[in-house]
């Protein structure tokens, strides 16, 4: 690895509260504050922050024409609101507050759409001069998720006008990193007809069409249908957050509440073989192994792991090490669409060979099964991650909100006991109800 | 003896010795969290491409040396480290930079066993042709990896306009051609002039007991005989070598690079104009700033664009990147707002605004493991305590700020642009 630059997070569903051995938060806590509403507080107070994101669920629809309409919305509220009407005096409270920052992401998640906001500051402890940044902090959220910069009913023109050419360039810009553009158009391909496959971003075209009413009127689903969680995670009890949030957000009229949901991803009858070209120097190639039936979720992501997921990986000790065939050679797995996806980055004269290593490891796996050392190495790799998950805000706030399409919520000490139960042979049995449904090489151009 | 040191203004306490082999270390137990970070670093990156050793000869070596020994000092005759972290669960991983080689491991359980591992098989050279030779294809692929990738090329091309003989002109990993030359017997001459005790240094950060880090390092630190390690600097001119450098890639926007060339610093000074040269940026060319505004409202520049300051061993370098239709003229207006701003400079509530914005970021910084670990490191590589950036810049006065900003001179500069292939839009 190389790095250029040394210098360089009045239902109560579930309440808990536990100071445990095993190092837990002191308190977390989750409530519905409103209909379709819910506040998670996780307070540690061995942080110096404190986090705060607002995300709104929604549905997609099928043909994906309205993706850009949601896609923009987050860039125009963290662009400016009615208080700080432009980029410039936004950033100039937020610089006030310390250098507290905002960040905004709309994600597919499952087969529905999240957007986010969130919202991070040091804690009052630390002020120079006795600020209440958190408080501050929250209200600026507040500011520019619900109160934005609008012109005859709808966003500002000029707003939207800056943010569309800004998404735009951003939807462009997917070809400047190859390995993203091989995981879009790989994934587009793999999962043909679903909406996982295709950009949470929308196209340049349906960016094109954007207009200030298109946008805020997606603006207003999100307020009026989308499922709203709240996140806040830090050393902060949150109690003056939570107050505020809840005031107003009880202000939205709401009704016909969205519902997170996923399905499994379909497999094809045939592997569809896809090959790209374009002027560059390595071939990136991504396989799709489909798993529909898959009910395990524990042994899949043991099985990914140790295919290609650490660095005694069977992907990394012998198609990297014996064959020297490749830098990186991984995969990953996604337990919602039942899916790994493995992806190399190889000279263009070695796919071929390289397809067939990941084939043979995948075919080992079905056949003969894996060892209890590889299992075991796995086990700790992953409970090594699981454990890391309390030392960060935005890990303990991902784990959470990961889970949200979930009958029931875990911590990661029920996950590691789940996984310490898997056996080789569920390993071997997971193996089996994986198929190679995609392939998709994006190749270097041959020029003459 | 171990040295306690304290930063009362964020309420950190760590702790340093140097141990009797001449390793540095730096300890900071963080009691209430999962993790430990352990990182053992050694003052060798790919700018130190010519040294002599004990009054020797200078011996120059391929570009790409220091990366490539990091490659293989995973390698061990019997199990390699990765094989042995993987029985621990700890995560493992080295980075090379310009100016130091850092390998490290992050764990939630076996603490002092990953300890030993790490500083075993960094003291435990294991280089023989074959494993060599085998590494060179892996290597090969790293190096093509990052000649796509846009954001490392369109700086890679900067630092080469900035840059006349200064080594941090090449690339890291070197090329498919250099490390053509690099043999185990290579590998074993650099090891043993860098890898020597008193050019290294442990910092180690989360939850761990003090006795017990000290009690392994005390153990598994081998001694050595001293060495006397000369790397030898060039001279590296006042002006850029190339104010305009320009290549094609498929991009979907023009991509660039601006630098404005700063003389050589080290240590101390190198942290001051660090810190106040990354005030300057912000309030010239931030998000606060006027100029961004104006540029953004205009289309000339869109979200990408970034102000930041480059730093290492010798070298500060005040540079934006982004993208533009048109880099040329992002940066015929950065000029003419570097003049501007010297005429008429800037307000003391602005630089107020950004000397707490940048406070709180270092602050923020101290939230987990591997940040205060790395952030000990860093400053201990550059000879400084570990809280002298947080104190620097809770510190940092205006006078001085508008000092380093009159000293910039906008016309010492450099931009690199990556056009797309087609010519864009």
């Amino acid at each position: 690895m190389i790095y250029y630059n040394r210098l360089i997070v009045q239902s109560c569903l579930r309440s808990e509260f536990y100071i445990s051995a095993v190092r837990c938060f002191k308190i977390y806590e989750r409530k519905q504050i409103g209909e379709g509403i819910w506040f998670t507080r996780i307070t540690d107070a061995r942080f110096k922050v404190n986090r705060i994101a607002v995300s709104f669920y929604t549905d997609i629809d099928d043909d994906g024409y309205s993706r850009a309409d949601y896609a923009i919305v987050p860039y125009i509220l963290v662009d400016s609101c009615a208080k700080y009407p432009d980029y410039s005096a936004l950033s100039m409270r937020f610089s006030e507050l310390y250098g507290a920052s905002m960040s905004d992401s709309t994600t597919i998640m499952g087969d529905s759409r999240c957007s986010t906001l969130a919202v991070a500051s040091i804690d009052d402890r630390y002020a120079l001069e006795g600020e209440h940044i958190e408080q501050d902090t929250c209200q600026l959220l507040l500011d520019c998720l619900l109160d934005p910069l609008m012109e005859d009913g709808a966003f500002s023109a000029e707003t939207t006008r800056l943010m569309q050419s800004e998404l735009i360039d951003s939807i462009d810009s997917v070809i400047n990193d190859k390995r993203n553009y091989a995981a879009q158009k790989g994934a587009e391909h793999a999962y043909m007809g679903e909406p996982w496959g295709l950009s949470e971003q929308g196209t340049h075209a349906q960016a094109e069409m954007i207009t200030p009413r298109l946008a805020y009127g997606a603006y207003s689903e999100m307020l009026r249908r989308g499922r709203i969680e709240i996140t806040a995670v830090g050393c902060s009890d949150f109690n003056e957050s939570e107050r505020m949030l809840k005031e107003a957000f009880s202000k939205l009229q709401r009704s016909d509440i969205c519902q997170p949901h996923c399905a499994p991803s379909i497999l094809k009858s045939d592997t569809l073989d896809i090959s790209e070209d374009m002027p560059m120097q390595q071939a990136i190639l991504r396989m799709y192994f489909k798993a529909p039936e898959m009910d395990d979720r524990y042994a899949g992501v043991l099985l990914s792991t140790i295919l290609g997921g650490m660095t005694t990986s069977r992907f990394f000790m012998n198609i990297r090490e014996k064959e020297s065939l490749c830098y990186y050679c991984s995969c990953f797995s996604n337990r919602f669409k039942r899916v790994i996806t493995a992806y190399a980055g190889v000279d263009p004269q070695n796919v071929q060979r390289t397809r067939e290593a990941i084939l043979a490891e995948f075919r080992d796996v079905c056949e003969n099964g894996v060892s209890e050392e590889e299992l075991s190495r796995a086990k700790l790799e992953i409970i090594n991650d699981a454990r890391s998950i309390y030392d960060g805000v935005n890990a303990i706030a991902s784990w959470y909100s990961g889970q949200l399409m979930d009958s029931t919520v875990i911590t990661p000490e029920e996950y590691i006991e789940q996984l310490k139960q898997v056996t080789p042979e569920r390993i071997q049995q997971a193996c089996r109800k994986y198929s190679l449904d995609t392939f998709y090489v994006l190749m270097p151009e041959v020029t003459e | 003896m171990i040295q306690e040191i304290i930063s009362s203004r964020i309420g950190e306490k760590c702790y340093k010795y140097i141990h009797s082999s001449g390793v540095t270390i730096c300890l900071c137990p963080m009691e209430s969290y999962s993790t430990v970070n352990a990182q053992f670093a050694v003052k060798f990156g790919s700018e130190d491409c010519r040294y002599r050793l004990n009054g020797g000869d200078v011996k120059t070596i391929p570009d790409g040396t220091a990366h490539y020994l990091e490659h293989k000092l995973f390698e061990s005759p019997e199990k390699d480290a990765f094989a042995l972290f993987a029985e621990t669960g700890a995560s493992c991983n080295a980075v090379t930079s310009y100016d130091s080689t850092c390998y490290y491991f992050s764990c939630a359980e076996n603490f002092e066993r990953n300890l030993e591992i790490l500083l075993d098989f960094v003291q435990s050279p294991h280089f023989t042709p074959e494993n060599v030779e085998k590494e060179r294809g892996i290597i090969s692929q790293e190096i093509t990896m990052y000649l796509d990738n846009p954001g490392w090329r369109v700086i890679m091309e900067l630092l080469k306009g900035v840059y006349s003989v200064n080594p941090i002109r090449t690339d890291i990993a070197g090329s498919v051609e250099s490390i053509a030359e690099i043999t185990d017997k290579t590998l074993y001459d650099v090891y043993e002039a860098f890898y020597n005790p008193s050019n290294m240094y442990i910092s180690i950060a989360g939850n761990f007991d003090m006795d017990k880090a000290i009690e392994v390092c005390e153990r598994c630190l081998l001694p050595r005989q001293s060495a006397q390690l000369e790397t030898i600097a060039c001279e590296e001119p006042y002006e850029v070598a190339e104010s305009r450098r320009v290549m094609q890639m498929p991009v979907a926007k023009p991509q660039f690079a601006i630098g404005f060339k700063r003389p050589d610093a080290d240590g101390q000074e190198a942290l001051d104009e660090y810190i106040y040269l990354n005030t300057v940026m912000d309030i010239l060319f931030g998000d606060t700033s006027e100029f961004y505004k104006r540029m953004r409202d205009s289309g000339a520049l869109n979200d990408t664009f970034r102000v930041s300051v480059f730093m290492g061993r010798g070298y500060v370098l005040p540079l934006v990147t982004g993208e533009s239709d048109d880099p040329d003229a992002v940066l015929s207006e950065m000029k003419k707002e570097i003049r501007r701003f010297k005429e008429q400079l800037p307000d003391k509530e602005h630089f107020e605004r950004i000397r707490k914005m940048n406070y709180g970021y270092i602050v923020r910084g101290y939230n987990n493991t591997e940040s205060v670990s790395q952030a000990m490191l860093s400053m201990e590589l550059s000879g400084l305590s570990p809280y002298a950036m947080v104190e620097g810049v809770a510190e940092s006065c205006y006078e001085e700020m508008c000092r380093r900003l009159l000293s910039i001179d906008e016309e010492n500069s450099c931009i690199a642009i990556i056009n797309p292939l087609d010519g864009g839009k």
